[in-house]
C-alpha cells in the first residue's frame, strides 16, 4: 500500500481535508453527511477485525480534532465518534476477548483520548440548532411565524427539510449509541433497562437515516460512486479520508489495503450489534448458572461479534463477582444444589475451592470468545476441571477421615465437599460435550469421522446425564431427609423414580448420538459409504487426535479407540432393524416437550430432535430393508435440521 | 500457509499421461527461480527470495518440482523440525499450474515430501489451509489430515483457515498397524508413480515462514 501522502500534515496542505468542506453551504452539509456515512462504514469495518488506523482514523478531521473547532457538527460529531471508540476500545481491552483479532484494540498514536463529558452537551447543542433549522423551514407550511434570527442549515430551501432530518437521525443515532455503551459500563447491570431504551431509539434513527438515501440521493454534487460498495448513503465519495495516512501505524505486518464495508452493510451491522446487545440486556440478573452457560450458548448461535461479547463477559464477570455482586463460590454451591445457609460457610477460603471458583470465572470467560478460540480452550480446560476433580476427592477424603465417628451433618464440609464434586464432574462432562459438538459448527470434522464422534459425544452424554441424575437425586435425597424431619411426609416417594425432565432431554441426544454412530457403522462395514483408505495413516491416528485432549484428561476414563472399534465392528442392518434408535429419541422429545412450558429455546431443540429423528428412522428403515441389496443406493449426510445431528440422505444414484 | 482460491475456471486443460510427467527432488540453485515463477505467478503477494532460500536450503530433500516434456508444472516447498517437543513436518507451498490441474501432481507431490518427512523421523505434519479451499482440503482429507483446529479470521482477507494436522502411526504403540502398514504398502503404487485419486479442483497452499504466527 503506497502512501500518497509523506504526512498528516502535507495531506491538509495539499487540502485533503479542507474547513469548511466546502464554501457552498449546502455543499458543505452534503459533504458532512457523506464524511458521518463513511465514518459509520469504517466504524463496522473496525468492528469487523481491521485496525482503528486503517478505518474510523483514515479520517483526516478526526487525526487532527482541533481543525474541525470552527465547523461545529463536524467537531462534535468528530468528539462523540472518538468518545465512542475509546469506549469500545476499553471494554474489549478489559474483557480480553479480543482472541485472535488483536488489530481491535490497537490504538497507539491516535489521538483518543479526549474530554468525553463534553461530548455529548456539544452534540446536544448542535442537535438543539438543527431542530430549531428544521421547526424553521417547516413553520411557513404550517402557519407559524419564522424565527428571523436562525440562519438555515443551508441556502438550498428546498433542501432544508431534508438535510436536517439526515443529519438529525444520525446526530441521534451516536448520541443514543453513547448512552448504550455508557449505560452498559454502570456496575452490576443497572443500567441494563435504559440500555434497552437507548437501543430501542437507535434502531428507530437508524431506520430513518435508511430512508434517508432517498434525499441525499436525488441530489447531484460531486462525484459519484455507483457501485453497490458506496460507502455513504449519497453514492459520493467522501472528502477528508486516507486510507494509507496511518501506514506507520497499522498493523505491525506490511499494511494491506483493506475493504471498507459498505454503507448499507454498515447499516445492517449495527442493527445486529444492537439486537445482540438487547439480548444481552434482556437477559435475567438472576439466572443459575446453569441458566448463564445455557443462555451464553444460546448466544453464540447467532454468531455475536466481538463488541457484544465483550460486553457480556464484562457484565457476567466484574471484581471476581458474577454480576459483580454474587460471590463465585455462593453461585457454585447454589448451582451444586446446596441450600443458601451454605453459601458463606468458610469452607470457601480452601485452596481447592477458590481454584474452582476461578475456573468457574474461566469458563464465563471462554464462553464469551469466538466459536474456534472457544473451542481449542474448552479442550485445554477438560483437564484443569479433571484436576480440580482429584483434588477435591482428596479434599474430601481428609473429611471423611476427620469425620468419621461424627453423626451426619447435612452441613458439614463433607457433605458440601461431595455434592460440590458431583457438580464438578457434570460440569466436566458438560465442557466435554460442548468441546464435541463445536466441532461440528466449526466444520472440524470430515464426513468418514462422523461414526466415531458420534460414538464419543454418546460415552460423553451418557456420562453427563449419569452425573446430572445423581446431583439432582443427592440434592432431593438431602431436601426430603430434611422434610422428613419436619412432616415425616411420603408424599414424595414416587417422584424418586421419575427422571427429571433435563436428563430425559439429555437422553433424546444420547438415543441420536448412538442411532447416528450405528448407522454410520452399519454403512461402513457393509461398505455402502466410499471411503477410500488413506495412505499415511489409519482411522486410529485420526481418533487420536481428535479426541487427544479429551482423552489425556481421561474424561471419559478407559475409552480409547479400541472401545469404539468393539462397539462398532458388528454394526449391521441386520441388527440395527431390531432397534430404532431414532424411534426412541423422538418418543422421548415428545414427552419431554411439555416439561418445558416456558422456555422457547428448548421447544425449539426438542422439535429439531424430533425432525432428525424422524428422517434418521426413515433413512434406517429403507437402509435395513434395502441396503446391500441395492448398490445403486447412496447414502449422504445433511445438517438441515439440527446444527451437529445429521440427517441421511438415500438416494439412487 | 496462505492458500488461495478460484472458482473453476474457463482455463485450457493440458491433454498428458500421467507417466510423462517427471518429478525430481530440488536439485540446487538452478531449480529456485522455477519455484520462484510458479508461486510468484499463481500468488497475490510474492514472497522475497529469502523465504524460499530459507525452505530450501535447509530442507532441500523435502521439496520437490514436477515437470512435463521440459516445463516445470508443480511444486511443494516444505520444512520440519522441532516443535513443543514433536517433530514435525510443515507443507509450505503447493502449486500445480492452472492447466495441469485435477490430475494428481498435487498429490504426488505432497505424497513425496510426507514420505520423506516419515522417513526422517516426523511424527505429524500440518499445514494451514483457507476453509473455502475445498480442493486443499479434498487432496489433505483423502490423504489422512484431519482438521485440528478453525482459525478465525486467519487470513487478511478476513477467512478462516483450518490447521490440518497428519499424525503418522506411533509404531511402539500399535505393533498391529505396523503390520497392516507393510500389507498396505505392498498394494501401493511404485514410488515413481503417481497415487490414484479423484479428479482436483483448483488447490493452491502457500504459506509464510515460519509457523509462529499461527501458534496463538
Amino acid at each position: 500500500m503506497v502512501s500518497r501522502y509523506y504526512s498528516v500534515d502535507e495531506a491538509i496542505e495539499n487540502g485533503a481535508a479542507p474547513v469548511p468542506i466546502s464554501c457552498d453551504k449546502t455543499g458543505d452539509v452534503q459533504c458532512t453527511i457523506d464524511i458521518m456515512d463513511h465514518l459509520l462504514a469504517c466504524e463496522a469495518t473496525w468492528h469487523k477485525g481491521h485496525s482503528l488506523a486503517q478505518t474510523v482514523f483514515s479520517c483526516i478531521y478526526l487525526l487532527r480534532p482541533e481543525r474541525t473547532s470552527s465547523h461545529a457538527l463536524l467537531h462534535s460529531y468528530s468528539r462523540i465518534i472518538r468518545a465512542t471508540c475509546k469506549a469500545v476500545v476499553s471494554v474489549v481491552s478489559d474483557a480480553r476477548t479480543h482472541e485472535e483479532e488483536d488489530l481491535f484494540t490497537m490504538a497507539y498514536g491516535l489521538p483518543l483520548i479526549g474530554e468525553d463529558e463534553k461530548c455529548l452537551s456539544m452534540l446536544n447543542a448542535v442537535e438543539e440548532t438543527i431542530a430549531r433549522q428544521l421547526r424553521a423551514c417547516k413553520a411557513p407550511s404550517s402557519g407559524r411565524k419564522v424565527i428571523e434570527d436562525l440562519e438555515p442549515l443551508q441556502n438550498n430551501l428546498a433542501l432544508e427539510e431534508g438535510y436536517c432530518k439526515a443529519i438529525l437521525c444520525r446526530l441521534r443515532f451516536r448520541k443514543h449509541f453513547y448512552h448504550v455503551l455508557m449505560c452498559l459500563k454502570r456496575p452490576q447491570g443497572r443500567g441494563l433497562q435504559l440500555a434497552r431504551k437507548h437501543i430501542s431509539s437507535c434502531l428507530s434513527e437508524l431506520e430513518i437515516i435508511r430512508k434517508s438515501t432517498e434525499v441525499l440521493r436525488s441530489n447531484d454534487y460531486g462525484t459519484h460512486n455507483c457501485g453497490e460498495d458506496k460507502t455513504t448513503a449519497s453514492g459520493r465519495r467522501p472528502v477528508g479520508f486516507d486510507a494509507s495516512i496511518n501506514t506507520r501505524l497499522s498493523a505491525p505486518t506490511p499494511p494491506r489495503s483493506i475493504k471498507i464495508l459498505s454503507w448499507s452493510e454498515a447499516v445492517e451491522y449495527f442493527v445486529k450489534l444492537l439486537h445482540d446487545l438487547d439480548i444481552i440486556c434482556s437477559f435475567s440478573l438472576d439466572a443459575s448458572l446453569e441458566g448463564i452457560l445455557q443462555f451464553m450458548v444460546q448466544f453464540q448461535k447467532s454468531h455475536p461479534d466481538l463488541v457484544s461479547r465483550a460486553h457480556l463477559q464484562t457484565l457476567l464477570i466484574q471484581d471476581g463477582k458474577l454480576y459483580g455482586r454474587d460471590p463465585i463460590f455462593a453461585v457454585i454451591a447454589k448451582a451444586a444444589g446446596l441450600p443458601e445457609i451454605v453459601r458463606n460457610h468458610d469452607i470457601q477460603n480452601g485452596e481447592c475451592l477458590v481454584h474452582l471458583g476461578q475456573l468457574v470465572i474461566n469458563l464465563l470467560k471462554i464462553l464469551s470468545t469466538n466459536a474456534a478460540w472457544q473451542r481449542r480452550k474448552l479442550g485445554k480446560i477438560v483437564q484443569d476441571w479433571r484436576v480440580i476433580h482429584i483434588q477435591l476427592e482428596l479434599a474430601l477424603r481428609q473429611e471423611m477421615g476427620e469425620e468419621s465417628g461424627i453423626s451426619a451433618d447435612q452441613n458439614g464440609r463433607g457433605d458440601i465437599l461431595r455434592q460440590i464434586l458431583i457438580w464438578v464432574e457434570e460440569q466436566t462432562f458438560w465442557i466435554a460435550s460442548r468441546f464435541l459438538m463445536l466441532g461440528f459448527e466449526l466444520e472440524l470434522y470430515s464426513p468418514g469421522e462422523y461414526c466415531m464422534v458420534y460414538w464419543y459425544i454418546y460415552v460423553v452424554l451418557i456420562k453427563l446425564a449419569e452425573r446430572m441424575h445423581h446431583k439432582m437425586s443427592f440434592t432431593n435425597a438431602t431436601a426430603k431427609l430434611k422434610g422428613k424431619k419436619k412432616k415425616g411426609s411420603t408424599k414424595d416417594m414416587s417422584r424418586d423414580f421419575q427422571i427429571p425432565a433435563s436428563v430425559l432431554f439429555l437422553q433424546s441426544y444420547i438415543c441420536l448420538a448412538e442411532g447416528l454412530t450405528m448407522m454410520l457403522a452399519a454403512l461402513k462395514n457393509e461398505r455402502m459409504l466410499s471411503q477410500s483408505p488413506s495412505p499415511f495413516n489409519s482411522d486410529h491416528e485420526r481418533f487420536i487426535q481428535h479426541f487427544e485432549l479429551l482423552q489425556k484428561a481421561g474424561v471419559p476414563d478407559h475409552i480409547s479407540y479400541q472401545s469404539f472399534e468393539e462397539s462398532t465392528k458388528n454394526a449391521r442392518f441386520s441388527t440395527l432393524v431390531m432397534y430404532n434408535y431414532f424411534k426412541d429419541a423422538q418418543r422421548i422429545a415428545k414427552e419431554v416437550k411439555n416439561s418445558f412450558p416456558n422456555d422457547p429455546e428448548r421447544q425449539s431443540e426438542l422439535r429439531r430432535i424430533e425432525q432428525v429423528a424422524e428422517h434418521n428412522s426413515i433413512a434406517l428403515t429403507v437402509l435395513c430393508r434395502l441396503g446391500s441389496l441395492d448398490s445403486s443406493l447412496k447414502v449422504s449426510f445433511d445438517f438441515s435440521h439440527h446444527p451437529y445431528f445429521a440427517t441421511a440422505v438415500v438416494k439412487r444414484s | 500457509m496462505e492458500t488461495a482460491t478460484s472458482d473453476a475456471e474457463e482455463e485450457k486443460k493440458a491433454t498428458f499421461e500421467a507417466s510423462e510427467i517427471e518429478y525430481a527432488s530440488y536439485g540446487g540453485e538452478h531449480h529456485l527461480p522455477l519455484i520462484m515463477g510458479l508461486v510468484d505467478h499463481e500468488l497475490s503477494e510474492p514472497y522475497s527470495i529469502f523465504t524460499y532460500r530459507y525452505f530450501v536450503y535447509l530442507w532441500p530433500q523435502l521439496s520437490f518440482l514436477a515437470f512435463h516434456k521440459g516445463k516445470c508444472v508443480g511444486t511443494v516447498v516444505c520444512k520440519m523440525g522441532e516443535h513443543r517437543s514433536t517433530y514435525r513436518g510443515y507443507i509450505a507451498m503447493l502449486v500445480v499450474i492452472k492447466p495441469y490441474r485435477g490430475k494428481g501432481i498435487a498429490t504426488e507431490l505432497v505424497s513425496r515430501s510426507i514420505r520423506v518427512m516419515k522417513e526422517s523421523g516426523c511424527e505429524e505434519v500440518t499445514l494451514e489451509a483457507e476453509v473455502t479451499n475445498k480442493g486443499a482440503l479434498a487432496l489433505y482429507g483423502r490423504l489422512g489430515f484431519i482438521r485440528a483446529k478453525r482459525l478465525f479470521r486467519y487470513y487478511l482477507n478476513g477467512v478462516d483457515a483450518f490447521r490440518l494436522k497428519l499424525l503418522f502411526p506411533q509404531r511402539e504403540l500399535h505393533p498391529s498397524l505396523v503390520m497392516m502398514a507393510h500389507n498396505d504398502a505392498s498394494q501401493r503404487h511404485a514410488s515413481n508413480r503417481p497415487l490414484e485419486e479423484f479428479p482436483e479442483q483448483q488447490e493452491r497452499d502457500c504459506s509464510s515462514m515460519g509457523e509462529s504466527v499461527s501458534n496463538k
